[in-house]
């Protein structure tokens, strides 16, 4: 028997069973290989690779011609060597013979090839573990073909899944071979439909004819062959359920309340949680002593640790028993097991859910409140992040062993794969990168690294962290300049700066909005949750956070006020508190609404330094020059002015404003500006000024020159000077990039029109300011400039 | 079809209980009577013991097969050798270790429900 080989070959007629088994695993791959690359399909020896083969260890270099030769000779060898062995090799040589010459399907043939394999290896009684091994093989194998039946999904009523299942399994016994469908098949997880495995539609709806629960007129639909194989698989959901999980409550009154799992009953399907007891103590006396309460509808009580002081003012029994099997001792209260404060709850598995349970930060404070035990506070972390899905470590994040032996030491990742993660350490003596399961890294961060949070409630803030605490980070957000806390996995270095979460929904961050309740308020912060407005009550800052839906609606007036000195305000002037309670604050005025000024403190820290202030209260600041780093366009001698509404000429004051660095009162600005007479006896009166005095300047109006008070005129804008338009535009306090608030624009009004042309404004806000945006509509007549032409022509890109 | 069908369950409760080994699914009581047509010699018969060990109520999905050797499903979840009848599709557990000694034994198949 020394054919071509080795010796190992005839061995195995001792272990027979088990070498055959292993050496037709890796007969599958070889033999598929060699199949395509056969020329003939006729070649039968080659395309059934018969069993003779497999004994050769060095098959895969061999010739093909040579092999079939080979195989000829190896299966007499067989013969003589195994009596049954070969019998049914034989019987399967036979067999297959006529169906290689065939063009059949390969796959078919695989499949019927294997059955027939299997089917035989049952039959012979192998053993276990054999098998065992052949799985993985073998399932691929074992997929749909053309030739297999095909699945149907059928519509029932909801819950009736397994009991139509059963039911058609009987109407199918009963009536033989009736029905031709194969098998039908109940998913627990997928409601309303059932499958049916047959071959053609009309089997299927030939079986359900006259079937309760089965929605016969609805279209019956055929599953791809590709997804067959995944209507089968069980993703099995039974996370197994271990001591000090986090699960949240389903049902019931704590349903969506955080617990913990105390004990877990496998037999029973029951797992003992503990909770944040809910009681309401008085209605608990008022049952236990029979008196009738009358329940308030839905009142569902807040959570609220049990306090055994306060049963038992009430005269509620309290017992303390020791629990028989962990030797605890509770107290029993009206029924419910309490310890610590904590309700220990017995539940069945089903009415918890466990999986992509992330307890919140409060929820976790709130559970360690009553033990006041440090340690708690990290295994929490831990089992939270055992089961937490991870998983967005990149190449080049730090990161940190937290468990294991390596617990503690810092690395670089270098590559990411699945669930390894392959980390190098600076440590001395650590050449070679470690590969680290993913569970048991986590992020780490110095403190002073910029950072930016991806999920979580926090999303989408950045800051500076400022502590590193295990898994938890406390960030100085850029945006609110509050302390934020959020796990370390939730965040990724970056050096970007945002400006918090400036829209969401219908509603910009320092949009005037009226809420449910028929107040308004100033939008102050944007969350993902909820929305900070601080409302329109002067006497006392006052912050209401408020769900999406509670905001009525934007408001969009645009109201000027006068200030205690009568100078008219309006959006974007800038104005000083001379009383009250935020007595000494300025900043430009973001919003106006019944005589309500809302001003923007950049110094004050405390609601984003928003300041409600009565304009009685405040006062027009004329002489900031704010705008010291601000750079006027070199072209522009005319000083943008602002339209005013009527009357009031705006001191010449006002406009220190928008005259970026000139100092206040730079007469120079007048110079050359285009204004329009609002008052007295040239009113109406559109010139260009020439000389400006104290209190008065003069214009040239078109044919001849006219004195008038300082006080009468208001600046038109203009059409020649465009850029002038820019240079307002410039001149608006704009602290590079970080406020979020005006950007660039002074509104320009048109003084026939009330409303400032929002149009104008929007896209300014989010636009780094650019001075050159060379749109400027030359407007002859700013007179019929209808809002809505500049409105359009100003936008910016 | 080929071998005589298995008993089909009676009703839909907690009673009913898949074997371990086969899956196949009847209620207690079937067991009990009937033993598990499929493995006949865990004797759940005559031991009423063994019904509990050798089968659970946590079982995930039901598939009826009426022709197991036609039938691709049957094929894919390895019942296609089993008696017709309602079997699952995975088990929560796997057989208790002396019962799979005993599978061994009378060199029947068993295959531990995968974990994934």
């Amino acid at each position: 028997m020394a054919h071509n080989s080795d010796d190992g070959d005839y061995s195995w007629d001792d272990d027979s069973e088990l070498e055959e088994e292993e050496e037709e695993e890796e007969e599958e791959p070889r033999r598929s290989r060699r199949r395509s690359n056969s020329d003939s399909a006729g070649r039968r020896g080659k395309k059934r690779k018969p069993s003779g083969s497999i004994f050769i260890d060095s098959e895969v270099a061999v010739d093909d011609d040579d092999e079939e030769s080979e195989d000829d000779e190896q299966e007499d060898g067989f013969i003589e060597h195994a009596a049954e062995e070969v019998d049914h090799r034989q019987f399967n040589n036979e067999q297959f013979r006529p169906h290689v010459n065939d063009e059949d399907d390969l796959e078919q043939f695989d499949n019927q090839y294997f059955q027939e394999r299997y089917s035989r290896l049952y039959n012979a009684n192998e053993y276990d573990n054999e098998h065992e091994e052949l799985t993985d093989v073998d399932q691929q194998a074992l997929l749909p073909s053309v030739r297999d039946p095909k699945l149907w999904m059928v519509k029932c009523a909801i819950g009736r899944e397994r009991e139509v299942a059963v039911c058609l399994m009987q109407k199918v016994i009963d009536r033989g071979s009736d029905f031709k469908i194969r098998s039908v098949i109940a998913l627990d997880h997928l409601q309303n439909y059932i499958y049916v495995e047959a071959d053609m539609e009309a089997h299927v709806k030939e079986v359900i004819k006259g079937m309760r629960y089965i929605f016969a007129n609805h279209k019956i639909l055929l599953v791809p062959i590709k997804e067959m194989a995944d209507v089968l698989s069980v993703k099995s959901k039974t996370i197994d359920l271990s001591r000090d999980t986090w699960v949240r409550m389903k049902l019931g009154i704590y349903k969506g309340d955080l617990a913990q799992v105390v004990d877990v009953d496998n037999v029973r399907r029951r797992v003992t949680v503990k909770l944040i007891p809910r009681i309401d103590l008085q209605v608990l006396a008022n049952k236990l002593e029979g008196r009738e309460i009358v329940k308030k509808q839905a009142f569902v009580p807040p959570p609220r640790f049990m306090n055994v002081e306060e049963a038992r003012e009430l005269h509620i029994r309290v017992e303390h028993r020791r629990d028989r099997m962990t030797g605890d001792y509770f107290e029993n209260i009206g029924g419910m097991l309490f310890k610590e404060g904590f309700l220990y709850k017995k539940v069945s598995t089903k009415s918890i859910a466990a999986q992509n349970v992330t307890p919140t930060f409060d929820e976790l404070e709130r559970f360690k409140k009553p033990s006041e035990n440090g340690e708690i506070d990290f295994v929490d972390l831990s089992t939270l992040f055992a089961n937490r899905k991870k998983g967005h470590f990149m190449k080049g994040d730090e990161v940190i062993v937290i468990k294991g032996d390596l617990k503690n030491m810092k690395g670089l990742v270098e590559k990411v794969d699945e669930e390894t993660v392959l980390i190098r350490s600076e440590l001395k003596g650590l050449h070679y990168p470690l590969a680290v399961n993913e569970r048991e890294l986590c992020k780490y961060f110095e403190p002073g690294n910029h950072v930016k949070v991806v999920s979580g409630t926090h999303e989408g803030a950045t800051g500076m962290v400022v502590k590193v605490d295990q898994h938890v980070l406390i960030i100085l957000s850029d945006t609110t300049k509050e302390h934020i806390r959020v796990f370390a996995d939730h965040v990724v270095r970056s050096t970007e700066m945002s400006n918090g979460v400036t829209k969401m929904g219908d509603y910009e961050l320092h949009d005037l909005v009226l809420l449910s309740n028929l107040s308004f308020g100033v939008i102050i912060k944007l969350d993902s949750e909820a929305i900070q407005v601080l409302k329109g009550v002067p006497e006392r800052p006052e912050v209401s956070i408020v769900k999406h839906g509670e905001i009525k609606c934007k408001i969009e007036k645009k109201i000027n006020v006068q200030d205690r000195y009568k100078n008219v305000i309006t959006v974007k002037d800038v104005a000083r508190v001379i009383e009250g309670p935020s007595k000494g604050k300025q900043g430009p005025v973001v919003q106006i609404y019944k005589g309500v000024l809302f001003i923007h403190d950049r110094h004050s820290v405390e609601h984003t330094g928003f300041i409600c202030a009565k304009c009685q209260s405040c006062v027009l600041d004329d002489s900031l020059s704010r705008f010291g780093n601000f750079k006027t366009p070199a072209l522009v001698p005319p000083s943008p002015r602002r339209f005013q509404r009527a009357d009031l000429g705006y001191n010449s004051g006002a406009g220190g404003r928008h005259w970026g660095g000139r100092g206040g009162r730079g007469n120079d600005l007048l110079v050359g500006a285009y204004v329009k007479v609002r008052v007295g006896p040239f009113k109406g009166y559109r010139g260009r000024l020439v000389e400006v005095k104290d209190k008065t300047v003069r214009l040239e109006h078109e044919a001849k020159i006219v004195t008038v008070n300082r006080d009468a005129i208001s600046v038109a804008t203009d059409n020649v000077a465009t850029p002038s338009q820019y240079n307002m535009g410039s001149q608006t306090p704009m602290h590079p990039s970080r406020t979020p608030l005006h950007s660039c624009m002074t509104p320009m009004r048109d003084s026939g029109a009330t409303p400032i042309h929002d149009g104008m404004r929007t896209p300014m806000r989010d636009r780094a300011w650019n001075p050159y945006t060379p749109m400027s509509p030359p407007r002859d007549n700013w007179e019929d400039g209808n809002p809505r032409s500049w409105g359009t022509s100003l936008q910016y890109q | 079809m080929g071998s005589a069908p298995a008993q089909i369950p009676t009703s839909f409760g907690h009673e009913l209980r898949a074997c371990l080994r086969c899956r196949l699914v009847k209620t207690y009581d079937q067991f009990r009577d009937a033993g598990c047509e499929n493995c006949p010699f865990f004797k759940m018969e005559e031991d009423h013991e063994r019904i509990v060990e050798v089968t659970t109520p946590n079982f995930n999905g039901i598939i009826s097969v009426m022709d197991p050797s036609r039938s691709w499903a049957a094929r894919w979840l390895r019942i296609g050798k089993f008696a017709p009848g309602c079997y699952t599709l995975a088990v929560s557990e796997p057989l208790p270790e002396e019962m799979q000694h005993l599978c061994q034994e009378e060199r029947v198949q068993y295959m531990p429900p995968k974990r994934m």
